[in-house]
């Protein structure tokens, strides 16, 4: 299922949270490791999305591709999967972002497909 | 007047505040041709010193400090640095009825000549203050494009490393030095320093102003989750639309804007921002 796939960003060595969520902010489906997945942190992936889709916008109307937003010690990415959906993820600063976005692209049909 | 100077070896445009073109030009000898949207003008330097100044816009010519002033009541001016050899120096001095010093020469023979346009090389350059215009001329405002296709530091204007005299710059020789570094990386198309209320400079081939609309944007969007988080201290945002990337990072007490294609490498940008938080520059 669902959890199974984003199952396979937590194994990466880092990863502490695979999330599906809605523009809205409401979470579809999570998993998580060492990190506290709340409606404080749906508001935050929220915001990001909305405004980041804005932001593409003044682009040309262009799609957004993908979010990254980093601190000093983890950064979340952002992708959309389809329509108001997104999958986002966040680690630790040692992960490998390389290794991540990889598995976002070869996992986005995949994840679609049980929206 | 601007058409009979010799042209000089283009080294790049660029946008920056009008003292930047004073604390950063010591070794250059040439012309910094200015355009402010529909008007140019220039300010001939011989190492570091501006010995003319001037600025036409349609049959109104600014001259002398007249034109300084103006140059001066814009936060940022799009220019065009071109270095003169030794010849084409001496050639535009004559044409400006001028010595190595600035001071006018008078024209042996009477005639049509060009009016000198001395610069007071000894005066200190003027703090940027908005001067208001005898003409009334309504002026447009300051362009905003810039296209500085390689470093600063590739041209002898930039001290290799040495900060510069003290006057009133927002940014030393080192900043420009490393901008124009990131600049020179593989995939990076355009790089800015802004400010809250300002672009400081821009390297490279992009409008300011619509960038800097959507740096602010999202730096807006860092203001408002960062104290919602507990994830340390901020260090970049990257959205990423098929055209390519924008990232916002913190840069001493301003932020950097970087354009980048979609083939950078992310890795590298990623350590070049931390080494700038972390210890002022890349290692």
């Amino acid at each position: 299922m669902l959890k199974e796939i984003l199952n396979k960003f937590l194994i990466i060595k880092g990863v502490q949270a695979a999330v599906v969520i809605e523009e809205n902010g409401e979470i579809i489906e999570s998993i998580k490791s060492g990190i506290v997945i709340d409606a404080n942190l749906g508001n935050i992936i929220s915001t990001v999305m909305l405004d980041s889709k804005d932001t593409a916008v003044q682009f040309g109307n262009a799609t957004l591709s993908m979010v990254f937003v980093e601190y000093s010690e983890s950064f979340l990415i952002l992708g959309p999967l389809a329509e108001e959906f997104f999958l986002v993820i966040i680690a630790k600063n040692s992960a490998n972002i390389g290794q991540i976005t990889y598995e976002m692209k070869k996992n986005q049909d995949a994840i679609v497909s049980f929206l | 007047m601007i058409d009979q100077l010799p042209e000089g070896k283009s080294i790049g445009w660029m946008q920056a505040p009008p003292q930047w073109i004073f604390s950063h030009t010591v070794r250059f000898v040439g012309v910094v041709r200015i355009v402010i949207q529909d008007g140019e003008g220039f300010i001939l330097i011989r190492r570091g010193t501006p010995l003319a100044y001037y600025f036409k816009h349609g049959r109104i010519e600014l001259k002398g400090h007249a034109a300084l002033d103006y140059f001066n009541s814009h936060p940022t001016i799009e220019f065009n640095l071109c270095r003169y050899t030794p010849e084409e120096f001496v050639h535009a001095t004559k044409i400006l009825h001028i010595d190595e010093h600035g001071t006018e020469v008078i024209p042996e023979e009477p005639g049509p000549v060009n009016k000198v346009i001395p610069a007071s090389p000894s005066a200190p350059v003027r703090e940027p203050t908005p001067v208001v215009m005898q003409q009334t001329t309504k002026w447009p405002a300051p362009s905003t494009t810039v296209n500085l296709p390689s470093g600063p530091d590739e041209y002898e204007g930039i001290p290799s490393g040495v900060p510069q005299a003290p006057l009133d710059v927002v940014l030393d020789a080192d900043d420009i030095k490393l901008i124009g570094q990131i600049k020179k990386l593989n995939g990076v198309v355009a790089i800015s320093v802004f400010s809250e209320d300002r672009n400081i400079i821009l390297m490279g081939d992009a409008e300011i102003e619509p960038l800097l609309k959507i740096a602010r944007n999202m730096l807006a969007t860092t203001r408002k989750i960062t104290p919602h988080l507990d994830w340390g201290t901020f260090v970049h945002m990257t959205i990423q639309i098929p055209e390519g990337n924008v990232i916002i990072a913190p840069y001493k007490k301003y932020h950097l804007c970087l354009l980048t294609t979609r083939t950078i490498n992310i890795g590298h940008i990623r350590r070049i921002l931390r080494d700038l938080q972390q210890t002022g520059g890349p290692q």
